[in-house]
């Protein structure tokens, strides 16, 4: 996968991750072959529904997870480091220094007994050696960047009283006052009204330009995915299923998955009398099928889909978890091959690595 | 809290449920909602003794929903319509105000400054057949179902409240609709952790059809639920009102939502409809400026159509102490294009008629133009200030 985007370097890749958690009812496979390419100053949407495993891949990343969770394998590979490899503090300087992350509720991340002036000069504080004069003053400057008017005042004031799109400022200025090169924002506007969203969106567009940093952007929110990515992953029950530039996932699905996720949502300004649906629900982790993780509710179901897929390449820079042919048509399989005529055929179908 | 003692039976010179003869109301009217106030008093000093301020969470709202129709209502958190449902189910006891449901009227209170008349209740029995044919499906499937109770019971505990029904014949009409709502009839004994939330969201939907009521509020269904549940659950209650002939009063923030499931549309902000009217209208035309950038804000699922939009400035302001004159004044962009005409801060608008049959609570409404939004959405800049 690593070559099929041309020739542009990844700033963040990710292959084959698997972080998988042992719970008391057994093993959760959260994150189970994920891979994921950020291009520099690129922003990457990654959507899925709640449970496939997007939030764990980002904290993977970060390497938050905790016990009973693990990273049992993969590689996370960012600016020519292995992140998986490197040592705890040289992980902790990468964490806010080159890798920032803001999450879906600024309440819950936000310390309540601190000003939010306080919050971000620690921030800067421990990142770069600032007195601590001047790590206030760049925390002032860092509330005004993000357009939160009367700053100094706002400074000194506590999380409690500031509204939830002022909050989520405070995260963001927090996130980018140490200038990393990568943003993972969870799921950043979910808890704010439209309006807010609308204000949130633009400044993360504006500080993207200016800084040239590159976002990670986690959310099930179709519009906002569309709205702010040059490309775009979809996630389905801890795997990518599909993977290329925002325009073709968007144009031109080629997983069923994506395919019913962009049939399923009511479109402002196209009403129509029924909405397709994807039938049936996401499967258990703890019980997930053999085969395909998507076959009991595809459309297209196969016999050949009690094989598990590999992401395939089925177009310059486009890769699908899918058997269905390049063109979306259905494979040249016959009425019913056996288990071993399928797998067979599946080897000779294009296949990309991993 | 004076209405839960019911001071004042209703006179019967509107023939409880009588459909189609309720006097000057047009006859296809179900339910009607006129000027009705909910205040929620914030108490402080001594002991909590004085009364500081109200939020006012919904502050003269008037309008009618009709015989099988389902008017979508759309606010920001914090504009009054989760609240505005509850008063007229009367789950909340309102400020003033009235609402009459199928020829009964379910509360009379005077407002302020109104001359002096005893508010007017309907009794407890006149309640109970009133609440039969209004029903309620919540937001939150996991909270607002009982976890000690099996789906039978919770399905079947209203008609059984209700006399509709007995124990012995409860079973077969729990069993008719899980049918309906597209469960599993073998679930009957089944506890709502045993289900996903889509299927909690049918449970909360087959609970309120199973008193066959005329009118349900849906007060944000899809929203707690995954994007392909959402669109499992909207055709439902499409399916439903078709069949069953229902009439929907359905709050929801988002806007695609409500736009699918929508005859009309009423927009909230702070406490006051801002603007009402036909889904399409209001969609391809609308003529408040709240909802020109409410409509604007929302991000389209389309990556060839990112657009510039109209970003208002600030937070919406609390309820508790709203700005004066137009609730909008202080955010709005016709505003400051038509360089802040003091009408705005000084007199209230009032929802009123414009020539294209939509209504509008707008001084300006009539200088909403295409070049005007354009203007406007070329003068929202990034909220960026500073350079590092």
């Amino acid at each position: 996968m690593a070559t099929t985007r041309g020739a542009q370097e990844a700033l963040l890749e990710v292959v084959d991750l698997r972080t998988h958690f042992a719970t008391a009812d057994g093993l959760v496979r959260a994150v189970d072959g994920v891979s994921l390419r950020i291009r520099p100053g690129k922003t990457l949407g990654v959507v899925g529904e709640s449970g496939c495993g997007k939030s764990i891949t980002a904290l993977s990343i970060m390497r938050l997870i905790e016990r009973p969770g693990r990273i049992v394998s993969g590689s996370i590979t960012f600016d020519g480091q292995d992140l998986l490899r490197l040592p705890e503090d040289e992980m902790r300087n990468i964490r806010g220094n080159e890798i920032s992350m803001i999450f879906q509720e600024p309440m819950t991340s936000l310390n309540p007994v601190y000003t939010c002036g306080d919050q971000i000069a620690e921030a800067v504080s421990r990142h770069g050696s600032l007195t601590q004069r001047e790590a206030a003053a760049r925390a002032v400057e860092m509330l005004e960047q993000v357009g939160i008017p009367d700053a100094k005042r706002r400074a000194g004031e506590h999380p409690h009283q500031l509204s939830g799109g002022m909050r989520q400022r405070v995260m963001i200025a927090m996130a980018l006052s140490t200038n990393p090169q990568l943003l993972i924002a969870d799921e950043p506007t979910t808890a704010l009204d439209v309006t807010i969203q609308a204000q949130i969106l633009e400044l993360m567009k504006a500080l993207r330009e200016r800084n040239g940093m590159a976002i990670m952007l986690i959310t099930h929110d179709l519009g906002v995915v569309a709205e702010m990515s040059d490309d775009v992953s979809v996630m389905y029950a801890g795997k990518v299923v599909e993977s290329s530039d925002a325009i073709t996932v968007y144009d031109r699905p080629h997983h069923p998955y994506t395919k019913g996720l962009l049939a399923s949502i009511p479109r402002m300004g196209a009403r129509r009398e029924r909405l397709d649906v994807i039938k049936g629900v996401v499967p258990n982790p703890l019980n997930l099928p053999s085969g395909c993780l998507f076959k009991r509710r595809c459309p297209y179901a196969m016999p050949i889909c009690d094989n598990a897929p590999p992401l395939r390449l089925v177009a310059e820079g486009h890769v699908s978890r899918c058997w269905l042919a390049p063109d979306g048509g259905r494979p040249e399989l016959g009425e019913a091959p056996s288990a071993a005529e399928a797998e067979a055929a599946a080897l000779t179908l294009t296949v990309a690595n991993p | 809290m004076t209405e839960t003692r019911a001071p004042n039976t209703l006179t019967p010179s509107s023939p409880a449920v009588a459909p189609g003869v309720a006097g000057a109301v047009a006859p296809d009217t179900l339910l009607r909602v006129d000027n009705l106030v909910k205040h929620f008093e914030i108490r402080g000093g001594l002991l909590g003794m004085s009364r500081v301020g109200a939020v006012k969470a919904v502050d003269g709202v008037s309008f009618s929903v009709r015989r099988g129709e389902a008017l979508g209502l759309v606010g920001e958190s914090g504009c009054g319509k989760t609240t505005l449902g509850k008063v007229i189910l009367r789950l909340l006891p309102a400020t003033s105000g009235r609402v009459e449901m199928d020829g009964q009227v379910l509360f009379d209170i005077p407002a302020r400054g109104e001359p002096r008349r005893r508010p007017v209740y309907a009794s407890n029995e006149a309640m109970k057949k009133v609440r039969q044919n209004m029903q309620v499906v919540f937001q939150d499937p996991y909270a607002s179902l009982n976890p000690r109770m099996s789906v039978g019971e919770l399905v079947g505990e209203g008609p059984l409240v209700h006399g509709m029904t007995d124990k012995k014949e409860r079973e077969a009409l729990v069993r008719d609709m899980l049918g309906r709502v597209g469960l599993n009839q073998s679930h009957i004994h089944r506890y709502p952790h045993e289900f996903s939330g889509g299927q909690r969201q049918r449970i909360g939907i087959a609970r309120a059809l199973a008193l066959h009521p005329a009118f349900i509020v849906c007060d944000e269904p899809v929203s707690a639920l995954d994007v392909s549940i959402q669109s499992q659950v909207l055709n439902l209650l499409n399916d439903l009102q078709a069949e069953l002939g229902l009439t929907y009063l359905f709050i929801a923030h988002n806007l695609a939502v409500v736009e699918h499931i929508s005859d009309r549309v009423g927009v909230m902000y702070l406490g006051k409809l801002v603007e009402m009217a036909n889904v399409d209208d209001i969609y391809a035309n609308p003529r408040h400026p709240y909802t020109v950038a409410l409509l604007s804000a929302v991000p389209e699922p389309d990556p060839h159509r990112r657009k510039k939009r109209i970003i208002l400035k600030g937070d919406i302001p609390s309820p508790a102490n709203p700005p004066s004159g137009c609730r909008f004044h202080t955010r709005c962009w016709l505003r400051e294009q038509l360089g802040r005409p003091e009408r705005c801060t000084t007199e209230e608008p009032v929802l009123r008629a414009l020539g294209s049959g939509q209504e509008s609570a707008c001084h300006f409404a009539e200088e909403i133009s295409p070049e005007a939004v354009a203007s406007a959405v070329a003068s929202s800049g990034p909220t960026v200030t500073a350079e590092p």
